[in-house]
């Protein structure tokens, strides 16, 4: 058999209107246990979804054993890959015994009548996940962490050779976590089964993986050894928060917490920050400013712009101007004002053009006026003013003293580092 | 093959007591079919009782019967059939013929065909024209519901156009209806209220071919029915190809619908019923349920079409009439009792 369990060439895959996937590429070799990991929505279940054969690749090719997936046939198919979904549901009474059985389905004969091979296969997957007492159960009746083992005692019941678990252990009491993960690693050691387990319990899967694959919007950002994934810098990017990696003393193991700490302080600061954004680019921004516990004022924006709805919703102080209007002096002159009432100011990633130039400029002057000034970089992309004014503007405020930016979680650390030196020296 | 079935399950699930009590279910179940198929053998509107089977009229009367028990079974059992099909396949417990248009698009194809053709085209044409607007009217249904999905449409989008087509098939049903002759109107009326009256011996034949053969692919298919009843998406990862299964599915189940439509009109409530009280008895496990649910519904409508002949002779009440008012009550009260067992969500 080929030494590779579960290679991704170059996929990219999703659905109709929407990829999800984006070029990823990689390699589990037989034996390995892998966690896949990454925020919600990042595509792992619709990695696992391609990697089943329930999504054909909008280019690149997924492959089972060296075996493009869509050219192996579904009955072997399922010999080799098991996959434990998310959530079974059986709305008709169809007990446990019944459920468990299905996993046998394609491997029965026409009429459904088990061999006795498929009945030991059953029962010793049921006295493996401690589903046996459950048998003549409904289903549907059973508590989520008992659903959970039993769609494992289904899966396990197919006998395959590569397990890929999506987050479904983390409706299981620890007591019976446990018992599922030592479950799945004898099989990892004795049978040499491969095993791909989605999962959010960064530290548990640091205990137990051998291999980390951290994915970010649809890619691969990073895969290796859990020392070499779980580092602080690259998980803050990634999940867009304080995260803390600690080595536990007994165990030797990684830990990845968040930072508490931050989390205690969060109350009013009594820091007021001035926003200048439009066409959307401020919504996550406001969002960001008002959950660390900023007062967020914001504009000059233009009416009916989406910054504007959002910060109208968000009862954020906003100077507003008239619909495809280009700014005028009372607005600047509000502006202004906000802008000697803030501590810092932050400028979005929006594109320049002749209309809103003005933003800049009030940045500028913001600036002159000893106010911290925040830039998202890469304006040189956004400039659609005439003879690039906006590029020029920016180059000149980053030499006068105004910071960059770039993510979201470095914005956020510079805000409190240099507010906080603020207050110190006052 | 249903008791070797029924003999697996004990295998596995069963044990002692329990064992006996089901087989003892099974024994009722087979002894209360026949003893109704006799009873509605002997009762009829000339009378209760055997009649003298010598005489001319005698025989007469019991071959009328027997071809109305004929007509009852294979009507039921095809409703009933394809209800379980349509259940289990949509995992919802409202599919039906009816709620997915099927027959709908069968009865408009059924009045087109009455009021166009001739006798002969009719008879022999009417199944096969019913099947092929009933799976026309499918093809609408769900095309329309996977409008903005990603190709796979939710349960509750193909219920909700499969309603809304079959409301647009019986509104045009009314207009031809309405414009048609007065013969064309007798013609369609008599057939939509639903009627056992037995139809032509070909026509008969060919619906029994269709209705065997619809039955048997779906018991083929039951095995894998059960593993459809967790999603496509675990039956994908079982190892079957579900969205053939689906579709397969689907075209016996609308076979059975439209087959019986065009044999007996649009009587409704056995597709729907049927199933689940079968299923509150024997449990969910299609590779029982299937001909369980064909024999009961069968036998079901055998008996409301005895009391519909006989409860106010010589006046003939609508079978669908029977089947809902004296079927309701009773299912509802074995409902009341089992709900878990016939459908637990």
């Amino acid at each position: 058999m080929e030494q590779n369990a579960l290679t991704f060439r170059n996929v990219s895959s999703g659905y109709k209107h929407r990829k999800v996937l984006d070029n990823v590429s990689f390699t589990i070799g037989t034996g390995e246990f892998v966690s896949l990991i990454g925020p919600n929505g990042c595509g792992k279940s619709t990695l696992l979804k391609t990697a089943a054969a329930l999504l054909k690749p909008l280019s690149g090719v997924a492959e089972l054993f060296g075996r493009d997936v869509h050219c192996i046939k579904p009955a072997l198919r399922a010999s080799l890959l098991g996959v434990v979904p998310q959530k079974i549901e059986s709305p008709m009474a169809f007990t446990v015994g019944q459920i468990v059985m299905n996993g046998r389905i394609s491997s029965m004969g026409r009429w459904g009548i088990p061999s006795s091979l498929d009945q030991d296969l059953v029962e010793r997957s049921m006295i493996y996940t401690d589903v046996l007492g459950l048998r003549e159960r409904y289903f549907t009746e059973l508590s989520g962490g008992e659903q959970q083992r039993v769609a494992l005692a289904m899966v396990l019941a197919q006998d395959p050779k590569i397990i890929m678990l999506d987050e479904s252990i983390s409706h299981l009491d620890i007591n019976h976590r446990q018992e599922v993960l030592q479950i799945l690693m004898n099989l990892n050691r004795e049978k040499q089964m491969t095993i791909l387990l989605v999962s959010h319990d960064l530290t548990l899967s640091a205990s137990i993986s051998d291999r980390f694959l951290l994915m970010d919007s649809g890619k691969l950002i990073k895969t290796g050894t859990p020392a070499e994934v779980l580092q602080p810098r690259v998980l803050s990017t990634v999940y867009n928060c304080n995260l803390r990696v600690q080595q536990d003393p007994y165990t030797g193991y990684l830990q990845v917490s968040g930072a508490v700490d931050s989390l205690h302080r969060r109350k009013k600061l009594n820091r007021s920050i001035h926003v200048i954004a439009g066409g959307g680019c401020g919504i996550e921004l406001y969002r960001r400013l008002l959950i660390e516990g900023y007062e967020v004022t914001t504009g000059v924006l233009n009416r009916l712009d989406s910054d504007a709805e959002a910060a109208r919703a968000l009862n954020i102080k906003a100077v507003l101007e008239q619909p495809f209007s280009p700014v005028g002096n009372d607005a600047i002159a509000e502006a202004l004002q906000m802008i000697d009432n803030a501590d810092a100011v932050i400028l979005s990633q929006v594109p320049f053009g002749s209309g809103n130039l003005v933003n800049l400029e009030l940045a500028s002057k913001a600036l002159k006026r000893g106010k911290t000034v925040l830039l998202a970089k890469g304006i040189a992309d956004r400039d659609y003013t005439d003879g690039r004014a906006a590029l020029k503007l920016v180059t000149g405020l980053l030499k006068d003293g105004a910071l960059g930016w770039e993510s979201m979680q470095e914005l956020m650390l510079q805000l409190s580092n240099t507010l906080t030196t603020d207050f110190d020296d006052q | 093959m249903g008791m070797k079935d029924a003999e697996f399950c004990a295998d596995n699930s069963f044990t002692g007591n329990r064992r006996i009590k089901s087989w003892l279910r099974f024994f009722l179940f087979f002894a209360a079919i026949i003893l109704l198929l006799a009873l509605s053998m002997l009762i009829g509107p000339s009378g209760i009782g055997i009649p003298d089977s010598h005489s001319f009229s005698g025989s007469a009367i019991m071959s009328l019967r027997f071809s109305r028990l004929l007509m009852g079974m294979m009507t039921g059992a095809a409703l009933s059939a394809s209800g379980v099909v349509f259940q289990a396949l949509l995992r919802n417990p409202l599919a039906e013929p009816y709620v997915l248009g099927v027959s709908g698009g069968a009865g408009l194809g059924a009045t087109i065909s009455i009021l166009a053709g001739s006798g002969l085209f009719v008879s022999f044409g009417l199944p096969v024209v019913a099947f092929l607007s009933a799976v026309l009217t499918l093809m609408v249904v769900y095309g329309i519901a996977s409008q903005g999905s990603s190709g796979h449409p939710s349960v509750y989008s193909l219920i909700l156009s499969g309603v809304i087509v079959s409301s647009i098939c019986s509104s045009v049903i009314m207009f031809l209806v309405s414009t048609a002759s007065v013969e064309g109107m007798h013609n369609v009326i008599w057939w939509m209220l639903g009627s056992l009256q037995p139809v032509s011996y070909s026509q008969q034949l060919l619906s029994a071919v269709l209705i065997i053969g619809g039955l048997s692919g779906i018991w083929l298919l039951s095995p894998r029915l059960n593993a459809l009843a967790l999603g496509r998406e675990v039956a994908h990862y079982q190892g079957l190809h579900a969205d053939l299964l689906l579709v397969v599915g689907l075209l016996f189940a609308t076979l059975l619908a439209a087959t019986a439509v065009s044999l007996s009109g649009m009587i409704g409530f056995v597709g729907l019923i049927v199933p689940h009280v079968m299923r509150a008895f024997i449990g969910p496990d299609n590779r029982k349920l299937v001909p369980f649910a064909a024999l009961g519904g069968g036998t079901f409508l055998v008996v409301c079409d005895a009391l519909a002949r006989t409860l106010l002779a010589p006046v003939e009440i609508p079978v669908g009439v029977v089947t809902a008012l004296a079927g309701g009550p009773f299912f509802l009260i074995i409902l009341q009792r089992r709900m878990k067992q016939a459908w637990i969500a």
